[in-house]
């Protein structure tokens, strides 16, 4: 395998897996953000309490 | 006739995307501070991140517009080469997310900075010799961040000059407005909305490189620029740089202190690990996709350019002469105003001319160096003068706006990361006379006892409100200082290097101090202390000129004499049984 295909597959590598967890957190950040949301508000009523 | 001067198509509507992520930002990161309770909501989440939002948080902590600005530079200058520091990060992210290198133990730990590890295992002075060199190297390595960006903005908007400084004020102060008021609450959520932005930005550049540029012609501008050595990273970069990259990425990735804070805000160790295999592939996106934007960069200007002439004259080096000297004349006119098609020509062939004159008149080596400073300017600024030349109304402000969530995530990033330093590390011990004692007394909300059972050792005599009120505090002397710097900073040189001895002031003797604190018993505070100013001490020499020491030389020598101080110290002079911490390896 020559150097020029070796970056060229190793940029395809790159750039898919970039996109691909760029649209995995898109997606799934959303609920983990209301998880962490709910888990600051439990503590704030529990140390409240 | 010289070339056209790029006009950037730069409008009210691609303004109007900007500054509308700009308000969303803000008003996202305001709106969490009611979540903020404590010192450790604020500096860590009370660690509640989850695997997706903390590598959004890492990412976009990590990648700011000087990131893009530098790495497309990397890629302009070494061509395919530079991919491989990409590989090295993507290798060492798998490697710590495997084995859990570091992280895992200092999570379990549940501390707030990487010095506090230091106190607990060698003792207080060692934790602040460390939080000072921390505070100087991350400070000084954050003060060039608005220097370089401006130039970006200035390309891509085509802000005139007078305003820059202003736009610049106005960035940091979002980022300082939610950071101040929510910390890691407001920065988890507000990387979140950042990373989305960041990630459809670079998405976007990249398809418009290979659409205007593609491949075939970067390959080719590699081949006819650099030859074999912009393919093969050894002969190019050198196996003593691609050494230390190894080393910076393995301390990077486990002791930077904004990396660290994510691993410390993590549900658990385990996701802590999880969040480095995944990000290790994003941290490749990181290196390679910018890198071949400044590649696109090159094949794009190669493109337009036409051959230069040499100059007439008696001599081959009274040519190169002539040559420099007309370049001194037209060079930063061009630069400024996007010629680079006429810069880059005229500079390539005074580096040839002056490498063949090189090897009979050694005088020619002052134009080889002058050239390759030249070609790092014209590096630095290729990738934003292709995107004001490329990105039409709409999709450049779109573009603008991931560029700058990028950059405002990693102002509000460090801005916590340096000033939990500052805070916890420097001027909380330091304040702090009263000692252990005053936990026992009636100060309810200091922090209670770790999983170790030892009490957090930075609440000695600080309550926990004190210490977010110091904390918040220093977040803004912080954000003072930035301002400050980069209005009064002129870089010397390469922004790159730069960046590269600021941090090598502290990563390797904290990494070797970290690795003998946790597995090996014999480590002592002496040790520590050794490897702190021998690697301090190294990397500052790289700044005497008369030293000649090249970045990667002062690297690697700077890794060599802190292990070397840290195994040296540590065995002359051993822990004390009775008066040295405890905390040793299990």
């Amino acid at each position: 395998m020559s150097w020029s295909a070796f970056w060229l597959a190793s940029f395809v590598v790159a750039f898919l897996a970039f996109s691909l967890i760029s649209l995995l957190i898109a997606v799934r950040g959303v609920a983990e953000i209301r998880e962490l949301f709910a888990a600051l508000e439990e503590e704030r009523r529990r140390k409240g309490s | 006739m010289s070339a056209p001067a790029i006009v950037s198509p730069f409008s009210w509507l691609d303004g109007a995307i900007a500054v509308l992520s700009l308000v969303a930002t803000l008003w996202i990161g305001v709106r969490v501070k009611r979540y903020v309770g404590t010192l450790e909501d604020y500096l860590v989440a009370s660690r509640g991140m989850g695997l997706y939002v903390g590598a959004a948080s890492l990412l976009s902590t990590e990648v700011g517009i000087i990131t893009f600005m530098y790495q497309a530079q990397f890629g302009f200058v070494a061509g395919f080469s530079a991919f491989v520091v990409g590989l090295l990060t993507l290798a060492v992210c798998l490697l710590v997310g495997r084995t859990g290198f570091v992280i895992t133990r200092l999570r379990e730990m549940e501390i707030l900075t990487v010095p506090e590890y230091f106190e607990k295992r060698y003792g207080r002075s060692v934790r602040v010799l460390a939080g000072l060199l921390m505070a100087v190297g991350g400070s000084l390595n954050l003060g060039i961040f608005p220097i370089i960006e401006a130039r970006f903005l200035a390309v891509v908007t085509g802000i005139p000059g007078q305003y820059l400084g202003w736009t610049m004020a106005v960035l940091l102060l979002v980022a300082l407005a939610y950071t101040a008021i929510g910390g890691m609450v407001s920065l988890i959520v507000t990387n979140y909305v950042q990373y989305v932005f960041l990630a459809a930005g670079t998405v976007v550049v990249t398809l418009v490189c290979l659409r205007e540029v593609g491949w075939g012609s970067m390959v080719g501008a590699v081949e006819g620029h650099m030859g074999g050595r912009g393919f093969d990273p050894v002969a190019d970069l050198g196996t003593g740089f691609i050494l230390w990259q190894v080393l910076l990425w393995i301390a990077l990735m486990t002791v930077w202190q904004s990396v660290a804070m994510r691993t410390f805000s993590t549900r658990d160790a385990a996701v802590g690990r999880r969040m480095f295999t995944l990000t290790g592939f994003l941290f490749l996106g990181r290196a390679l996709i910018p890198m071949a934007w400044g590649i696109a960069a090159l094949a794009f200007f190669w493109g337009r350019s036409a051959p230069a002439v040499i100059p007439e004259a008696a001599t081959p080096l009274a040519r190169i002469e002539r040559l420099d000297a007309r370049l001194g004349e037209t060079f930063r006119g061009d630069l400024e105003a996007g010629r680079l098609e006429s810069a880059l020509p005229q500079v390539d062939l005074l580096e040839r001319l002056a490498r063949e004159e090189a090897s009979r008149t050694p005088e020619a080596f002052r134009f080889v160096a002058r050239a390759a400073e030249r070609k790092g300017e014209i590096g630095l600024l290729a990738m934003p003068w292709m995107l004001a030349a490329t990105l039409p109304t709409g999709l450049l402000g779109l573009v603008l706006a991931g560029m700058l969530a990028a950059s405002i995530s990693t102002y509000a990033g460090y801005f916590l990361g340096w000033s939990a330093i500052i805070a916890q590390d420097i001027v909380g011990p330091l304040l702090s006379s009263r000692g252990a004692a005053v936990l026992s007394g009636d100060e309810g909300s200091a922090t209670p006892a770790g999983p170790s059972g030892l009490v957090p050792s930075q609440a000695l005599g600080m309550t926990d409100r004190a210490r977010l009120r110091l904390t918040r505090v220093t977040v803004v002397a912080l954000t003072v200082f930035i301002m400050i710097w980069s209005l009064v900073y002129h870089l010397p040189g390469p922004a790159y290097f730069y960046l590269q001895v600021t941090a090598n002031l502290f990563m390797a003797p904290t990494l070797i101090a970290v690795v003998g604190g946790l597995y090996w018993r014999r480590a002592s505070a002496a040790g520590a202390t050794l490897a702190f100013v021998l690697g301090a001490l190294t990397s500052l020499a790289y700044l005497v000129p008369s030293l000649k020491l090249d970045v990667a030389t002062a690297g690697n020598l700077s890794w060599a004499l802190a292990v070397a101080g840290f195994v040296a110290g540590s065995i002359l002079f051993p822990r004390h049984p009775l008066r040295d911490p405890q905390e040793g390896p299990s």
